[in-house]
């Protein structure tokens, strides 16, 4: 009987969580793959639906299971790439039923992620949607399972502050510029020396839309080196002054033992470029910008210390908004699934009522002469007085349908069901 | 028609609590906030409209009051619609509310002068002016005070992720500069109207010699200095924020003092 009571819903796999980088990387699939994979999992009945999340990070199948069960599926997880990916079970974890929901529920909301409230994970996530759409392996179930994903992984981006919050120096040196400037549109930046550090916050800062990166290095073909690999511009170390009142933003990170931009130095550019704000990043330790920098007008400067402190800022945020963000899909997952059993018995009183409803019809075909002998009002009133009494009859019957629903209590909802099937 | 300014102050206020205590209302509230605000402010418009049409006594206090908070509410709607200037309305919506509040309360005084001056196209164009002048400059006056404020936690290197919700140095800095410039050319022309006002129907340029005449024009030359020093030689930032929050003060000090306490023909009588 399709009873649906029990939504079996699987969440297995291995994830950076759960398993290092080479065993990941063997089972990642592509698209093609997914495919494959999906069709074969439906056609060999080990799941009657199937979504398939396959990333650097995670391979993920989320599955109704199949009149097998659990175990061909973990047997399938250890072969599908073949003897490659043998003996991947101590890797494995499995959520079932609503774990399950809420464990693709904060895999999209970049809950599972290694950086918490990146936003790639979603398209990711809707890829894997599409492609098991494109493979028609997503049933009722899981189908409704993916909307509801989306739609959770939306509401907790917009209603949370998850994704605002980034933790890392290049991230911290965009948030200080956009404080500064709004957008980065039409703005250049230099780079002076091409430490590991200064290299991040560059990177970071030309993602978030920088017009131009200009860069400085004591070593000339260092700074060429980078230009090329980097769509950066080199710039003379002898000039790299000079370029101070030309850009907004400065990140210094070299080796050098003492300052090389001084107070001087920026009082200048400051002044040629009529006291626009300037934004200075100083990585490096010792410090390669005269601290005092900071009490010009119109100058701000950042060290290591400062930067530091908003990452710190950022993580406490970011944990505040996480937990938000647990909440909302705690809730919306217990939702999601309950919402999952209620349907299922719809169907089941709708023909439960109309069965019921067909037995008062016979009924009254069977008294076709008492019928016939009423006139109309009376005739009316039988009608109305045989549909009120099959409702009287259904009442009790039908809320405890409804409630064992709600309950999945599978046993006493199939007992009241099958009284009436035996009928039939 | 006074009990009418209980929606826009109503209004105002609920914006204000929006703006200072986040979520306090809910995020339906932030979706409607814009159209609570342009709803409130037309209904404001509307009222003071029909109180210059319907009343023979000419605008008084409580109309300069009215209208300077209705000045503020214009320029939450223009310039504080775009997300990231939101925070614009932290400051210009409280102000408003109190402001039309006090309006309510305040003595219902108007310019004696007027009294005798019988009608003249002049006068509400003198008095149009100056308001939207006046509007301009409350902008440049709020946004200077955000930007002294955001500039101290950069430069502090502290809460610097409560600055998330305030809008950048730069944005701030440009809207300082902008409403500046509404402000005076507007002021300007004020100024230019009352002046042809006291000369057709007061019949007497000794008006030029009037407190808060002489008070108007200084704040007139403050706001040019704080032009100039921007447009010559770029001086920004900080300073033009010092420049906008002194020059507001005058203004409002040129109001709320200068009317009442000294003898003019701006002065308000009983």
């Amino acid at each position: 009987m399709p009873m649906g009571l029990d939504v079996d819903i699987l969440a297995m796999g291995l994830n950076h969580h759960t398993a290092p980088v080479d065993v990941r990387e063997r089972l990642a699939l592509d698209s093609t793959g997914v495919l494959t994979q999906l069709k074969r999992l439906r056609e060999t009945g080990l799941a009657r639906e199937a979504l398939i999340v396959s990333t650097c990070n995670r391979v993920e199948l989320y599955a109704v299971p199949g009149e097998g069960g659990v175990d061909p599926l973990r047997m399938w997880f250890g072969e599908f790439r073949g003897p490659k990916g043998a003996d991947v079970s101590s890797y494995l974890f499995e959520h079932r039923g609503m774990g399950a929901v809420q464990h693709l529920f904060r895999v999209a909301s970049s809950l599972d992620s290694m950086v918490v409230g990146e936003p790639q994970i979603l398209g990711q996530v809707k890829e894997a949607v599409r492609i098991a759409e494109d493979g028609k392996s997503l049933g009722r179930v899981l189908g409704a399972v993916a909307r509801n994903t989306l739609k959770v992984a939306k509401k907790v981006r917009t209603e949370t502050d998850i994704g605002k919050y980034t933790v890392g120096v290049g991230n911290a040196g965009v948030e200080l510029a956009l404080q500064i400037f709004g957008d980065l549109d039409g703005r250049r930046a230099m780079l002076v020396g091409v430490g590991d550090m200064g290299q991040q916050v560059a990177h970071a800062l030309q993602s978030a839309g920088l017009k131009e990166l200009l860069v400085a290095n004591r070593t000339a073909e260092h700074a060429v080196e980078f230009a090329n690999e980097h769509r950066a511009t080199p710039v003379a170390w002898e000039r790299m002054r000079e370029y101070l009142s030309r850009v907004d933003i400065v990140v210094a990170a070299t080796g050098a033992q003492e300052a090389i931009i001084t107070n001087q130095d920026v009082r200048r550019a400051l002044r040629e470029r009529r006291y626009r704000p300037l934004f200075l990043v100083d990585l490096a330790v010792p410090r390669n910008i005269d601290p005092r920098v900071d009490d010009l007008e119109g100058a701000y400067l950042f060290n290591v210390d400062d930067l530091r402190q908003v990452i710190a800022e950022g993580v406490r945020a970011r944990q505040a908004a996480k937990d938000r963000a647990e909440e909302v899909v705690a809730v919306e997952a217990d939702r999601c699934f309950h919402a999952l059993s209620r349907v299922e018995v719809g169907p089941e009183i709708g023909r439960l009522t109309q069965f019921v409803d067909g037995l008062r019809q016979a009924e009254l075909d069977r008294s076709q002469r008492l019928v016939d002998s009423l006139d109309e009002t009376q005739r009316e009133q039988l009608e109305k007085l045989t549909k009120a009494l099959v409702k009287r009859v259904l009442h009790a019957p039908l809320q405890g349908i409804h409630r064992a629903a709600e309950e999945g209590d599978a046993a006493t909802l199939e007992a009241l069901l099958s009284i009436w099937k035996e009928e039939e | 028609m006074e009990r009418l300014y209980l929606i826009p102050i109503a209004a105002y206020a609920l914006l204000a609590v929006d703006h200072l205590i986040p979520n306090a209302l809910g995020k339906w509230f932030r979706q409607v906030s814009r159209w609570v605000a342009v709803g409130a402010a037309l209904v404001h418009a509307g009222i003071l409209v029909y109180e210059a049409l319907v009343s023979a006594e000419p605008p008084g206090f409580p109309q300069a009051l009215s209208a300077a908070a209705l000045g503020m509410m214009m320029a939450y709607v223009v310039v504080g619609a775009a997300d990231r200037l939101r925070a614009l309305g932290l400051l210009l919506a409280p102000l408003a509310a109190v402001m039309l509040s006090t309006s309510l309360i305040a003595p219902d005084r108007t310019v004696s002068a007027l009294e005798t001056a019988g009608n003249s196209p002049w006068l509400p164009l003198h008095l149009g002016l100056i308001f939207v002048g006046v509007a301009g400059f409350s902008l440049s006056f709020v946004v200077g005070v955000l930007f002294l404020v955001v500039r101290r936690r950069l430069k502090s290197k502290r809460n610097l992720s409560s600055l998330r919700r305030l809008p950048s140095l730069d944005a701030l800095d440009k809207i300082q500069f902008r409403s500046t410039l509404f402000g005076f050319v507007f002021l300007t022309l004020g100024i230019v109207a009352g002046g042809v006002f006291a000369a057709v129907s007061l019949g007497s340029t000794a008006a030029f010699l009037d407190p808060k005449v002489l008070s108007t024009l200084i704040i007139w030359v403050w706001y040019l200095i704080a032009l100039q020093v921007r447009i010559a030689a770029g001086w920004r930032g900080r300073l033009s924020a010092w420049f906008a929050i002194v020059g507001f003060s005058g203004l409002l000090f040129s109001l709320l003092v200068l009317n009442f306490l000294v003898r003019g023909w701006h002065a308000y009588g009983a």
